[in-house]
């Protein structure tokens, strides 16, 4: 019944003699939201990065709906469905709200040539007004992108990972620097957005309340290896976790 | 044999100046991540300045004491001042904004050369003015081993200056890490201007030396400015070695080429070699990766 | 100032050069050829360099290539409605090729690559005197004839008596328009949305499904077409090309036009070779010293509205509107 989005098998990687990531596996299934958590230097960003296909990993495969990703181009992975957010802002400053969401989309619809033939927005304003009010953007939906708040851009980062229909999104470290009534905002959007979609997310996050209360599944690397994984409430008990945090 | 030994020792006495004005160009990329495109000229004017001091009555040593110290203000001191620092005051350096903006500076000092003092190629006396040695069969030029000697000399003692000295350290130490350097009490700003006045006295230098070949004109800084470019990034953009070896190189590479494969497309070569190494050595062929990152 | 739709003040703009050259001697007119077709050249920069945000010194090679293939061309009996579109062809695609250095280099690098690739082309112009001229050049490029418009003869038109070099000017013109309808359309559409994303964000672009590399070489192989068909032009409007019209020197003119205008503005290149071209005529008092005086100003510019003439009248724009903000400093820092 359930279909598996994302597979990492056996992965490992080590940078000089630096294991930074030995021996991860999990499954991620179609509608979860899986938490990666763990504290720094626990070997994170390396796996995130092995999935994004940015590291190639010494040994194991990640496949994304079963093709693997090792070497892939950031630009197919996108075509594959994979979505992203960036743990510092990443839109385009100098374009409209509206341009961002837009740019977003356009290389999902048409071909080379209609792209350059066809409509300038490529068939996509009303979506893109979509998108822009479902992430409560629709009064700076005229604005440059750089002119607008941190939280602001963070959300437009987000909206922009959805805009092409992924079937699975990675977010990096999405609540970073944000202030506490955008975070909830966010938080919820993405919670609305996983119920009504059913896009599968995994989430990189230091915030321990935010993928608390947000992923449905979480797994804890320390040194480089998955110490644990569970519900929230398993890994809110679970003394491994506590004792990796505290540095016991 | 004679001959070629000959076409290697006048390529590298020539490289050897091409190299002080490589260096200069390192030193000031490497300190305020400014790409000097008026390089060429920096090096055109001095030798100007010696001829206007040499026609008010000045003696020659006289004359190329009073350019070194007018260069080093015009084109350290007032570059870095008047130009570089405003532009990132405003937050513009180190982008096309400065490039632009030492391009024209490039243009302001050429046509400034050509009004004021005129368009015509001026003869100009050599530093050293010696006959021929023989060794070993081989004629070789006394300027030229004077030349060789006199930039091998500056560059050694140069790099002695940054190496063993505290100003030395300290400006090595904002080349690599201003916000650090910052921290452990260096005075990063003035360490910057030092920098500056040291490429304009190394210009100067070359703009000594190699301006009797060429004789004094005012469009003499294109081709120049160019061949220190080549050789900076050939050699390694970020090393004082790198810029060395890459002046040498191309010195000797333009002579052999000249000598014994084509005339027509001698200035070819270093542009091809440019680009192959941009494409596929782009730390140069000394330089390491490493370093501050572009 | 903003009660006048834009539509009208491109309308205007147009009637302005419809009877520019009219009543006017062959220097003036020459001089507003000069400027359409150096225009045309830094608009094709300016999508490369001002929208694409990659840097190219090489503009002036590209027009050299569009240049020489429609002296030969024509001067072997082709007419020049076909030599153009075969000149542009070529130029798109060493472009394409002049392009492949950017995948890897950026910013300086890439100007100094490209920089390279100019000298280089001069110098096979100097040297294959078999097929260029040599330092001779070429001259005596026949005006094309378009039937009932030939602009190789004065003859009247709709009554008004012009010479070949008006008549010259006004296929400047008509090139020039339907250049620049073409690359407003090409700015608009998903294309120029994405050559801007390229500018400003690679990263972010490339992970939303962008294919940067294949945008990077379009930028170069479209931007560089456009200096071809300035170099097109250029062989039947001069009737005379030498390798030294296309030395470094001009492609960084060519540059100074698109900074000096506002880099990533429409009208920018139009502005920027207006200034490039235009002002030292009616600067001939100061004789010389005009150069030295415009290097000046480009410093100042430079120092203080980095993103060109266009970024002031945006400044004054925004002022009268405050609620908008203009960065002009971020672009800056995304270009390189």
């Amino acid at each position: 019944m359930s279909q598996t989005v994302l597979s990492v098998s056996h992965i490992s990687k080590s940078f000089g003699g630096i294991h930074a990531v030995r021996d991860v596996s999990f499954e991620v299934q179609k509608g979860e939201v899986l938490g990666l958590i763990g504290p720094n230097g626990s070997g994170k960003s390396t796996l995130f990065n092995c999935v994004l296909g940015q590291l190639q990993p010494n040994a194991g495969a990640v496949t994304v709906k079963g093709q693997s990703v090792s070497g892939m181009r950031a630009c197919d992975l996108n075509k594959l469905g994979v979505g992203r957010t960036f743990q510092q802002l990443s839109v385009f400053p100098e374009m409209t709200v509206l341009d961002n969401i837009i740019l977003a989309g356009q290389e999902h619809h048409g071909t080379m040539l209609s792209r350059l033939f066809g409509a300038p927005d490529a068939g996509l304003t009303g979506e893109a007004d979509r998108m822009i009010e479902f992430f409560r953007l629709g009064h700076l939906r005229d604005e440059m992108a750089g002119s607008l708040s941190y939280g602001q851009q963070k959300l437009l980062d987000a909206a922009m990972a959805f805009m092409a229909g992924p079937d699975l999104v990675l977010l990096d470290e999405p609540a970073g620097g944000v202030n506490l009534t955008m975070l909830a905002n966010l938080k919820e959007r993405l919670q609305t957005y996983n119920r009504e979609h059913g896009t599968t997310f995994v989430v990189i996050e230091h915030n321990m309340e935010f993928v608390m209360s947000l992923c449905t599944r979480i797994i804890v690397l320390a040194e480089g290896a998955v110490i644990a994984e569970g519900t929230p409430e398993e890994i809110r008990s679970n003394s491994q976790v506590i004792d990796a945090y505290l540095g016991g | 044999m004679e001959q070629f030994l000959q076409v290697l020792l006048s390529g590298l006495a020539t490289g050897s100046i091409y190299a002080l004005a490589a260096i200069g160009f390192t030193l000031v990329w490497q300190a305020a991540q400014t790409v000097n495109f008026a390089q060429g000229e920096f090096v055109m004017l001095p030798a100007f300045f010696v001829l206007i001091a040499m026609n008010s009555g000045l003696p020659l040593p006289l004359a190329l004491i009073v350019a070194l110290a007018v260069s080093v203000f015009v084109l350290g001191f007032l570059f870095k001042k008047a130009i570089v620092e405003p532009m990132q005051k405003h937050g513009n350096g180190g982008g096309l904004s400065l490039i632009i903006a030492t391009m024209a500076l490039a243009i302001f000092l050429k046509e400034s050369v050509k009004e004021f003092y005129g368009a015509e190629a001026q003869p100009y006396p050599p530093l050293i003015s010696g006959g021929t040695w023989n060794i070993g069969g081989a004629i070789v030029s006394v300027t030229d081993i004077a030349h060789l000697a006199i930039s091998l000399g500056v560059v050694v003692g140069l790099t002695l200056f940054l190496n063993r000295t505290r100003t030395g350290r300290a400006m090595q130490a904002t080349a690599q890490n201003p916000a650090v350097a910052e921290i452990l009490g260096v005075d990063t700003n003035r360490m910057v201007l030092y920098t500056f006045l040291i490429n304009a006295a190394l210009a100067s230098l070359a703009s000594f030396l190699i301006t009797p070949v060429y004789l004094a004109k005012f469009s003499n800084g294109e081709y120049l400015g160019l061949i220190a470019f080549i050789a900076a990034i050939v050699g390694g953009f970020n090393q004082i070695r790198g810029a060395l070896a890459g002046g040498l190189l191309i010195g000797v590479l333009d002579n052999i080429t000249a000598t014994y494969i084509t005339a027509e497309y001698r200035a070819a070569i270093p542009l091809v070699l440019l680009i192959g190494i941009i494409l596929f050595r782009p730390q140069g062929l000394l330089g390491t990766s490493e370093g501050r990152t572009v | 100032m903003n009660a006048i739709p834009k539509w009208l003040w491109i309308a205007l703009g147009l009637a302005v050069l419809i009877v520019a050259p009219i009543g006017q001697g062959n220097y003036f007119t020459l001089i507003l050829c000069s400027w359409l077709m150096f225009t045309i050249a830094a608009m094709g920069l300016n999508l490369t360099l001002g929208y694409a945000g990659q840097i190219s010194l090489a503009q002036a090679s590209f027009m050299a290539v569009g240049a020489y293939i429609t002296a030969l061309l024509t001067l072997n009996g082709i007419h020049w409605i076909v030599a153009m579109p075969a000149a542009v062809v070529a130029c798109f695609f060493i472009g394409l090729l002049v392009g492949f250095p950017a995948l890897r280099v950026k910013g300086h690098f890439l100007a100094f690559v490209t920089l390279a690739f100019n000298t280089l082309v001069v110098l096979v112009l100097r040297n294959e005197d078999w097929l260029t001229g040599g330092s001779y050049g070429k001259f005596n490029m026949p005006r094309p004839d378009f039937w009932i418009f030939n602009t190789a003869r004065k003859s009247d038109v709709l009554g008004i008596a012009l010479s070949s070099n008006q008549k010259i000017y006004y296929l400047c013109l008509i090139t020039f328009v339907v250049f620049a309808a073409l690359m407003y359309g090409l700015i608009r559409s998903p294309w120029g949305r994405a050559f801007k994303g390229l500018r400003e964000n690679p990263i972010r672009a490339e992970s939303l499904g962008l294919d940067t590399r294949r945008i990077t070489l379009l930028a170069f192989a479209i931007g560089s077409a456009g200096g071809g068909l300035a170099g097109s032009l250029m062989s039947p409007v001069v009737q005379f090309i030498e390798p030294n019209s296309f030395a470094l020197v001009h492609s960084l003119r060519i540059l100074l036009m698109v900074v000096v205008g506002g880099a990533g503005y429409f009208f920018g290149p139009m502005l920027g070779a207006a200034v490039v071209i235009l002002l030292p005529e009616f600067l001939r008092f100061t004789q010389g010293y005009y150069l030295i005086l415009y290097s000046v100003a480009v410093i100042i510019l430079m120092v203080y509205s980095p993103s060109g003439l266009m970024g002031i009248g945006d400044r004054i724009l925004s002022k009268l509107r405050p609620q908008r903000v203009v960065r002009g400093d971020m672009k800056e820092g995304a270009q390189l």
